[in-house]
């Protein structure tokens, strides 16, 4: 996954008063780590590449993207209605 | 209404040469796994496909401005990979036709890898067998590119080798090729980062993000402290990479990193986004370049 731009992590945490680095950071892992494993083989998992993923970490992704996304998320979706 | 194809590299002459194709996604699912579909703007846009199409292959072979890395060019290897490009605006919005997805928890584009091969059988007469697949898309919120890792038909040979003693194989085949999904205005080293993904391999080597605390895979392992040997490959022992460039191993990390070919810059698959030196001088870590380099010519080389 095309990582972060500095600016792109700067402006997260300029619009988002509640958003962490430390919040950041998780977020960007299980997003990686989504692609780690095969979904059109579940059990299949690459050498080595551990279970942190699933609809756990999927619900998670989606709570970090609220919290570090909101604001700018209702924008895009005000402006593409 | 239109559709162009483009051979823009012949790759070697056999039927099954190793092969990358662009293809301008036509549609959108949105969100991922909703089975809403959209046009993706980039069907009215045939020029800008091109000109990302001409960006993705320049990155892949070393080719953009003060670019360092350049693995495919490597000379055993360059001339046999074919890289073709595809442009259909014929073709309803249907979720048959959606090669990626508009990710409902980020903002980012995703392959939907298990559609390429029904999609390009569409299209018999350009004989388009793939290894690597990119989905360039116009999507105007969704401008992050992503990579699922090669399915491996681990039933058919390859050419083994070997990590830390464990035997693998660069399998010549797969049930799904490596699948990326590729904003269309993408610069710098996203492309051949995703690339790097895309190559790898579910079951035979997966290359990993360097740039979070990442699971281990062929590229990273996880302890503290970090040992002095990353990995021996294929008899070749690699050094690890202490200090993960100038950017350092954050304190919370686990994750340790093989040796850099270049250690001022961070390797490809880091964030090539923080090079002091501009991110087209990051070039890949050692154990990544090898495998790479093994893997496209073991690839290029099946009977």
């Amino acid at each position: 996954m095309q990582p972060l731009k500095p600016n792109e992590q700067q402006a997260i945490l300029e619009n988002q008063p509640n958003a962490q680095p430390e919040d950041v950071e998780e977020y960007e892992r299980l997003l990686s780590q989504r692609f780690t494993v095969d979904p059109d083989a579940a059990p299949n998992r690459a050498p080595g590449v551990a279970a942190e993923v699933g609809e756990d970490s999927e619900a998670r992704i989606a709570e970090l993207h609220q919290k570090l996304y909101g604001r700018v998320r209702s924008l895009v979706e005000s402006e593409s209605r | 209404m239109a559709l162009t194809f483009r051979e823009i590299r012949p790759g070697a002459p056999k039927s099954n040469p190793f092969t990358i194709a662009i293809v301008a996604n036509p549609v959108l699912e949105a969100p991922w796994n909703s089975g809403a579909v959209i046009a993706d703007p980039i069907m009215g846009s045939l020029p800008i496909f091109q000109a990302a199409a001409a960006y993705i292959d320049s990155s892949l072979f070393g080719g953009l401005p003060g670019q360092r890395e350049a693995v495919l060019a490597d000379p055993t290897i360059a001339t046999a990979i074919r890289v073709v490009s595809l442009f259909d605006d014929t073709l309803p919005v249907v979720l048959g036709n959606a090669l990626a997805a508009q990710d409902g928890s980020s903002f980012t584009l995703v392959a939907r890898r298990s559609g390429f091969r029904a999609f390009l059988a569409q299209y018999p007469q350009f004989h388009i067998q793939t290894d690597v697949v990119y989905a360039v898309s116009a999507s105007p919120t969704h401008t992050r590119a992503s990579a699922w890792f090669t399915s491996d038909d681990d039933a058919q040979p390859g050419v083994p080798f070997t990590l830390d003693g464990n035997a693998f194989l660069h399998r010549f085949y797969n049930l799904i090729p490596g699948t990326i999904a590729i904003p269309a205005n993408s610069t710098s080293l996203t492309a051949i980062h995703e690339f790097g993904h895309a190559i790898s391999s579910y079951t035979n080597g997966a290359i990993v993000d360097l740039y979070v605390d990442s699971n281990p895979g062929l590229n990273n392992k996880r302890g503290r402290p970090i040992p002095a040997v990353f990995a021996n490959y294929s008899g070749t022992t690699l050094a690890s990479d202490l200090t993960r460039d100038g950017l350092g191993y954050p304190g919370s990390w686990s994750s340790y990193h093989c040796e850099l070919v270049d250690p001022t810059c961070p390797a490809v698959m880091d964030n090539y986004w923080l090079s002091r030196s501009g991110s087209v001088t990051c070039q890949h870590d050692r154990i990544t370049r090898q495998y790479i380099l093994d893997r496209v010519r073991a690839k290029a080389g099946r009977p």
